[in-house]
């Protein structure tokens, strides 16, 4: 079973979120804040992470930036998850080192296909 | 000279005075000579006569020789004053008697030899001599000398007389003359008066009195002409004056008027470009407040529909399809609003890259096929033989593209709607022609007119029937505008409609964004340029020719470009510029490109750049999984790394207004941009 942490600080998306990638066959492991999510991707090895950016303290971009400078946790894949928009967050996501990058309202079925695409990667290298 | 500028009163007295003076002393000098000469004549008469009386009275005692008897007869002359001497002469010329008047002894001119009879002056003198002569014959000769005293006496009282009788004439005269030399100097000098008058006190309604016709009259007359018409300018002038001293006033408060309108317009641009941050930071904060809850509903809904369908409740799955359809309404239209006002706020920014047009096209087909099958419409396309690439803003030209579509689908049932692109050149300059065609419902030229316009569907029934937010075309207008391109429209109510929109095949950014690329882009490693990063691309390799090569390349493409022929220097440079993005070697003496790439992506500072390995080692995956965007095998493809640079072109100004969002609004758009973020990395990977 593929193990996905979800780092997410609104309580319905995180909920809702974990809902559907576990009705998906995911186990899930949720974060609310970037430094427990840092921890917990060190102590459980997740396969994949989402990351929402916009979190309190330390954001997604930081978060991401300190997974991908370290060397147990740099190859787990990251997408990135932003409420804006911005063509630039996109170039971003991918400056900061995330593997991909979508946009909230997350539309799943695209996110899923995302999430396997990246772990099928990651299979295969 | 002293004369010419005494006053005209004494000149006219002087000259009275000369000429009349001169004229009786001419007329007296004349009378007076007259005078004195005739008494000359006379006295040489009464001499002569004297002569002969003693000459007659002698004879006998010169016949005799009688020397007491003739100078006793000589003697008589006595009674004569004027007479000084008298002499008888002997026929040979021996003196006979003498007489001199106060001495006994000879004078010492006696005349040297004798004369025939008559007279003559010498020196002061009057002499005559006279023959003495007895019964007719000559016996002697009689000399008399006059001093001619009565003469000079008579010259020298005339001199007197004529002397007062001048000066009493000349004192007459003056006395005259300063009496009447006013007729002539009062009105000069009245004139002069009034002259000075005027110059002095500028007073030009003073007037000279005219005291007689004559020409010192006329001269008054035409003075006073002159007055009267330069008071007649003066008065012009003066009004004249005033109204441009009003006028003056009232310009001056003018420019006090508007000075304070600027100013106050200044303020209200101030203040209206605050509110529009304020608006932009009011939208990107909703965006965020908005989107968060509705990603709730929409997930939750969909969650539930499937939940609800494993558990067999099939007729509560359409209401909760209705919700997620709701849902996903609002987003767009959150999204459309958002667009607009991005628009309107100046703040959509374009980024420019070179594409395959026909690529679009497919991808816009696949991505609408649903939509049009479920009106029962089949999509056509046609490709003009010469359309190859483009360069424009491709998530613009999809969203253009897209929107055109989905309302030809929209609004056509069961009918065709037929996509066609050609390049055209218009004016010189290559343009892409996107054509689509519906035989849908048409448009009325009335829905024509604000067919462009915000919040304008065709009429409310429309939306109503419809749906959409009546944004999109206004979108894809200002999209075209943007590109400078063209849209336009035919159609009619039942025909159909044809939109047209034409966009250059080479969109350029004006105005300030070109000059400021263009400017860094000329600049030769300008440090206060290259401090901002804008626009820079750092390039790190050790062969000399590769960053010749490269910088020239990117220079072209209207970067700014500095390079480093080292690791350190790199990471150094990287610093300091904080590049756009960086090209990096991996093959470097000392500090290689795996260990530069490693120490840039683990500086919180520096991670954000993105690094383009440029290498002959042939290991993407190293490099990919250190976190280098992209990884290039030498011999570089140009093309592919013009397409790489341009794609992070302009992405650093909108990094920096992270605020301001540019939302990927559609499904299209969506949908189009998973593909490439999908693609782009799966592609990277795969290489």
């Amino acid at each position: 079973m593929q193990k996905i942490l979800l780092v997410e600080d609104n309580e319905m998306n995180r909920d809702m979120l974990s809902r559907r990638l576990q009705r998906r066959g995911y186990c899930v492991v949720t974060a609310e804040d970037g430094e427990k999510g840092l921890s917990l991707a060190r102590s459980e090895a997740p396969d994949i992470i989402l990351m929402d950016i916009s979190l309190p303290a330390m954001d997604g971009w930081e978060v991401t930036r300190l997974l991908k400078a370290n060397m147990s946790t740099r190859h787990i894949p990251i997408i990135a998850l932003t409420a804006h928009a911005m063509v630039s967050d996109r170039n971003k996501a991918i400056a900061a080192g995330c593997d991909d990058y979508d946009t909230k309202p997350v539309d799943f079925g695209r996110l899923s296909e995302k999430i396997e695409n990246l772990i099928l990667e990651k299979k295969l290298s | 000279m002293i004369l010419q500028n005494l006053s005209i009163k004494r000149k006219l007295t002087l000259i009275t005075m000369l000429t009349s003076s001169m004229a009786l002393i001419l007329s007296s000098a004349g009378f007076l000579i007259y005078d004195l000469v005739s008494f000359r004549h006379l006295l040489t008469q009464d001499l002569m006569t004297q002569a002969e009386i003693i000459g007659y009275n002698s004879a006998g005692a010169m016949e005799f020789k009688d020397e007491a008897a003739a100078t006793a007869t000589l003697s008589a002359l006595t009674a004569k004053e004027d007479i000084i001497t008298a002499v008888l002469y002997r026929p040979d010329g021996k003196i006979f008697a003498y007489y001199f008047r106060g001495s006994a002894a000879l004078p010492a001119y006696l005349p040297s030899r004798l004369q025939g009879k008559g007279y003559l002056f010498e020196r002061g003198y009057l002499e005559v001599f006279h023959d003495v002569t007895l019964n007719g014959e000559r016996v002697g000769t009689l000399f008399l000398q006059s001093d001619m005293r009565q003469w000079s006496m008579r010259a020298r009282r005339y001199a007197g007389i004529l002397a007062i009788f001048v000066l009493v004439s000349g004192l007459f005269a003056f006395f005259v003359s300063s009496k009447l030399q006013g007729l002539i100097s009062n009105p000069i000098l009245h004139l002069e008066d009034t002259m000075r008058m005027v110059s002095a006190n500028k007073n030009y309604a003073v007037r000279a009195v005219k005291s007689y016709g004559d020409e010192i009259g006329r001269l008054i007359d035409g003075f006073n002409t002159m007055l009267s018409e330069i008071q007649q300018r003066d008065t012009a002038l003066q009004s004249t004056n005033g109204e441009l001293k009003t006028r003056t006033q009232e310009l001056e408060e003018e420019i006090f008027h508007r000075k304070q309108t600027q100013e106050e317009l200044l303020n209200a641009k101030h203040a209206a470009e605050e509110a529009n941050r304020a608006k932009s930071t009011f939208l990107a904060n909703m965006s965020h407040e908005l989107r968060t809850p509705l990603n709730a509903i929409i997930g939750y809904s969909e969650m539930l529909e499937e939940e609800t369908r494993d558990s067999g409740k099939i007729e509560n799955v359409q209401d909760l399809r209705k919700i997620q359809s709701a849902g996903k309404h609002l987003l767009s239209l959150i999204n459309d609003v958002l667009d607009l006002s991005k628009i309107e706020a100046g703040k959509m920014v374009l980024h420019l890259e070179t594409f395959e047009v026909s690529q679009v096209i497919e991808e816009m087909v696949t991505t609408l096929q649903p939509a049009a099958a479920k009106n029962g419409n089949s999509i056509h396309v046609h490709m003009g033989d010469s359309v190859n690439k483009m360069r424009a803003d491709i998530t613009k030209v999809r969203q253009i593209l897209f929107n055109l579509l989905s309302n030809a689908c929209k609004f056509t049932d069961h009918g065709t709607v037929s996509v066609n692109v050609e390049q055209i050149k218009v004016e010189d300059r290559d343009w892409i022609e996107f054509q689509v065609r519906d035989n849908g419902i048409g448009i009325s030229a009335k829905q024509k007119e604000n067919l462009f316009q915000e919040f304008a569907q065709a009429d409310a029934s429309i939306a109503r029937k419809y749906g959409g937010t009546g944004l999109g075309l206004a979108i894809t207008h200002r999209f075209v505008q943007l590109m400078k391109g063209n849209i336009w429209v035919q159609s009619e109510v039942g025909q159909g409609a044809v939109f047209t929109a034409r966009l250059p095949a080479q969109v350029v950014i004006d105005t300030a964004d070109s000059a400021q690329s263009e400017s860094t882009g000329k600049a030769p490693a300008v440090p206060a340029e290259t401090k901002t990063g804008l626009e820079t691309i750092l390039v790190i390799d050790d062969d000399p020719s590769v960053r010749d090569l490269m910088s020239r390349f990117l220079t072209r493409l209207n970067f700014h470009v500095v390079s480093a022929a080292n690791g350190e220097e790199g990471i150094r440079l990287a610093k300091q510029v904080h590049p756009l993005l960086i090209t990096l070697d991996v093959v470097m003496p000392d500090c290689d490109g795996w260990t530069v790439l490693n120490r840039l992506k683990s500086d919180s500072k520096l991670a954000e750049i993105p690094v383009i390995m440029v290498t002959v080692v042939d290991n993407e995956a190293m490099g990919l999984d250190l976190g280098a965007s992209n990884y290039l095998i030498k011999p570089v493809d140009r093309d592919r790394l013009a397409v790489l640079v341009e794609k992070h072109r302009g992405t650093r100004s909108s990094t920096i207004t992270d605020d301001n969002p540019v939302p990927l609004s559609y499904v299209a758009d969506r949908q189009a941009d998973k593909k490439t973020a999908g693609t782009r990395i799966s592609r990277t990977r795969r290489n």
